[in-house]
């Protein structure tokens, strides 16, 4: 795949001559180590599973957080350097609530993530007096789910910055084998417990352990509860069953 | 001439103020905004015709009085943020998201204040009319019906009577209406500024009326009023009219 | 400016403030910010609020100039005042009441004027002093509260948000703002008041009343508490403080707001016109007395307003 990356892959700020940004790619590339994640978008509200991935009996899988709220009404999962999430989910957390406080109204999905994306590219060296904010892209791909007056949504957001809306979309290790399944069963009418149990039997089909209520986190953002981080009992039955 | 030897003061005094009167009466489906034209400093009267209120959008119209000049700057930075907002979000900015905006404007200036009273007025996401008033740095209150400027103090009471009934009784059987009907509001908002161009010297010349109507209403009236011009950009959705009048020129 | 909630904000936010910071000398408009995810915030582009301030060597003496109502009722630019609200602790939460009135000089610029911001589902604050100043800061705490609650996973104590409030309000000390508000919630610790003002006073309390209304409020409150009130008794208890200031204070006045703080958050209880509460009391509701809270109806006549009728005068008819 990358034939000539010869000395173009160093700088953040340097295409090479084919028009390639390698850093960038690197940064997407990154984002097939993280665990997977699937999102699905269905007119009653939009699901969001990762896999947790335990590698410890001695980790407490409480602890591992891959699924956050943004606000109410927005939610967001990650795949990749996670730590690299936390910034531009404050970001989007700081941007949500900065709207709330000029307009009185709940920030649009797209805005929300198009306040993230902003963020994306700000690597590479510093404009006049400000410091850098940061050395190299972020390495982590976010679907951010949430419903505002064009109803439920659910984006895609890559370390390029470039953000697009899916209808079900998996990010991560599993992804290409998790992106397949999710075309062949996403439907317009699906209801959120169809989706519910869509997104776990792609994590299913792609996860290396058992699936279980710790080695998985479902959050669901609907316009009647806004944004929900499942528990483990309801979780539980859920996966019971699927 | 001034003698340099005394110690003198000076102060630094960037405002002024314009006279005129402005008003807006919420209805259920529609709102009223109107103020006079004339603009006067001191006891000379400078134009006849300087317009105090502006359509913003198709669902909202604002009403500024008080120092002229800081006015027409508010009004022109409020609509350049309802551009970016335009362009930022893909939608006409609400009017209760309008009404946040200007607070927050209004506030940024709290160690310089606009001398400017705003009264913003439109119809909300839900369909009903709102009237919204602010103070000169930023506190503002949802209405029904507001007056300010020179002539608030006789305009008011007028309207706590006509639109409030404060202080009134029904007839026994009978309850006082909520909201008005279009044509008896335009009466009253041009009783009121014929009335406040009688008692007050700072008010006439020229009324100018907005009146913003829901979605899908019918004219209600509106079609048979004099003088009356219809200002909507958009199709399908709230529309704006202007009804221009003479007031008194002495 | 706000040096005190930049040095001790949150997490990432104090990078947003130090940014927010530089653009305060800046011109307000036009800066980087006007684009990008920031767009059309403003004055609150980086997260933190910047004000425009005119180039004069005391800025605060240029807003008294021309504002300040108390010192010179011909200044030009009146900004609204808030008068009498009270909020207290008791063994059923916290009780707030306040009146209605904003006045502009001795003008009643406002009978309807909403004097407890619900700043979230659990926390209220109060209004007095300058409505603009109560209004916009306690909506900008709202908003901290909940990023707070975001980043924390849990909800902010009152403790804590109204110290936010008050290192907030004292960065800006001298420079002209005007604001005396109870910061009222229910927590961990269960419910509690905290007293909050423009000159930087933070105090702790179960009682406080604020505004120009306070000592009539005062007088009834003070005779009438108990820890041990029940919800009932403490309503009707802060309505009846009210409708005494509301009587005895020509700045306060024509409607009483009155809220109740639970464990789960507060409550609305009603809005009570104070002339009414005179002649015919809150009406039928938890509390009420069943009459007017008026002494007209205790005096039956006696009053020198309404003498009771002088006995049938002794006609000299005889001669």
């Amino acid at each position: 795949m990358f034939l000539t990356r010869s000395e173009y892959d160093r700088g953040v700020n340097t295409f090479s001559p084919e028009g390639r940004l390698f850093q960038v790619e690197y940064a997407i590339e990154a984002i097939k180590l993280g665990s997977t994640t699937v999102g699905i978008r269905t007119p009653e509200g939009v699901v969001l599973a990762v896999e947790k991935r335990v590698q410890s009996p001695l980790l407490e899988s409480s602890s591992i957080e891959k699924i956050m709220e943004i606000d109410s009404h927005l939610g967001c999962a990650m795949s990749g350097l996670t730590a690299d999430a936390r910034t531009m989910i404050d970001h989007a957390r700081v941007t949500a609530q900065n709207h709330a406080f000029t307009y009185d109204e709940k920030i649009k999905v797209e805005s929300a993530t198009q306040a993230v994306c902003d963020l994306a590219l700000r690597f590479g060296e510093s404009v006049h007096d400000e410091d850098a904010m940061m050395s190299r892209p972020f390495g982590v791909a976010l679907l951010i789910a949430g419903v505002d007056e064009l109803g439920p949504q659910l984006y895609h957001t890559d370390p390029s910055g470039t953000f697009m809306r899916y209808d079900a979309k998996a990010i991560g290790s599993g992804s290409e084998a998790a992106q397949s399944e999710l075309q062949d069963k996403w439907h317009k009418q699906m209801t959120l417990a169809e989706a519910q149990k869509l997104t776990l039997r792609v994590l299913k089909q792609v996860m290396e352990e058992k699936l279980d209520q710790h080695n998985v986190q479902l959050a669901q953002v609907t316009p009647q509860q806004g944004f929900e981080i499942l528990d483990e009992v309801k979780l539980k039955e859920i996966i019971e069953v699927m | 001439m001034a003698s340099l030897a005394h110690p003198q003061q000076r102060q630094f005094n960037p405002y002024s103020e314009n006279g005129g009167t402005i008003l807006a009466i919420a209805g259920a489906d529609f709102s009223v905004i109107a103020g006079d034209t004339r603009q006067s400093e001191g006891y000379s009267i400078q134009t006849r015709y300087a317009p105090k209120v502006f359509r913003l959008t198709d669902r909202a119209v604002l009403a500024v009085n008080g120092f002229a000049a800081d006015g027409n700057m508010f009004v022109k930075k409020v609509k350049q943020r309802l551009e970016w907002y335009r362009h930022a979000h893909a939608k006409d900015m609400p009017l209760r998201a309008i009404a946040r905006l200007i607070q927050t404007m209004l506030y940024a200036r709290r160690f310089f204040p606009y001398y400017v009273y705003n009264i913003l007025g439109g119809i909300e996401e839900d369909g009903t009319g709102a009237v919204y008033s602010f103070d000169p740095v930023g506190s503002y209150e949802r209405e029904a019906c507001r007056a300010a400027g020179a002539a608030s103090s006789l305009v008011q009471p007028f309207l706590d009577n006509q639109i409030y009934f404060k202080n009134q009784r029904p007839a026994p059987g009978t309850s006082h209406p909520v909201h008005l009907p279009l044509p008896t509001v335009l009466s009253i908002v041009i009783d009121s500024f014929t009335s406040a161009t009688e008692r007050h010297i700072e008010v006439g010349d020229g009324l100018e009326i907005y009146v913003v109507l829901a979605k899908g209403r019918n004219l209600q009236g509106l079609e048979g009023i004099r003088g009356m011009q219809e200002l909507t950009v958009t199709e399908d959705g709230e529309r704006v009219f202007v009804v221009r009048r003479e007031l008194k020129k002495d | 400016m706000n040096t005190f909630v930049q040095r001790f904000a949150g997490s990432s936010a104090s990078k947003e403030l130090l940014a927010g910071n530089a653009s305060i000398t800046e011109d307000e408009d036009f800066s980087d910010a006007a684009w990008g995810s920031e767009a059309g915030f403003g004055s609150l582009a980086r997260g933190v609020p910047s004000f425009m301030v005119p180039s004069v060597p005391d800025p605060a003496s240029f807003l008294r100039l021309h504002t300040d109502d108390h010192a010179d009722p011909s200044c030009r630019i009146k900004i609204q005042h808030g008068t009498t609200t009270l909020a207290f602790r008791f063994q059923g939460g916290v009780i707030v009441a306040v009146d209605s009135r904003a006045t502009a000089g001795s003008y009643v610029a406002s009978g309807t004027v909403k004097k407890v911001i619900e700043i979230n589902p659990y926390l209220l604050g109060t209004m007095a002093g300058g409505a603009a100043d109560c209004q916009y800061w306690e909506t900008y705490l709202g908003m901290h509260c909940r990023l707070h609650e975001l980043r924390n996973r849990e909800r902010i104590s009152v403790s804590a948000a109204s110290k936010y409030l008050s290192n907030l309000v004292y960065s800006y000390k001298g420079m002209g703002l005007s604001m005396g508000t109870m910061i009222c919630g229910w927590d961990k610790t269960g419910p509690a008041v905290f007293y909050v003002d423009s000159d930087g006073t933070r105090l702790k309390g179960d009682l406080f009343s604020v505004g120009s209304g306070s000592t009539f409020a005062y007088g009834v409150l003070d005779q009438g508490y108990r820890w041990d009130l029940s919800d009932e008794e403490a309503q009707e208890l802060g309505r009846r403080s009210i409708y005494a200031a509301g009587h005895r204070d020509a700045f306060s006045g024509n409607t009483c707001n009155l809220y109740h703080v639970k464990e789960n958050g507060w409550e609305f209880i009603g809005n009570y016109d104070i002339t009414t509460l005179h002649y015919d009391g809150p009406g039928n509701v938890a509390g009420s007395p069943g009459h007017g809270y008026g002494y007209d109806l205790r005096v039956e006549g006696h009053s020198s307003a309404n003498p009771p009728p002088a006995a049938a005068p002794v006609v000299a008819a005889q001669a």
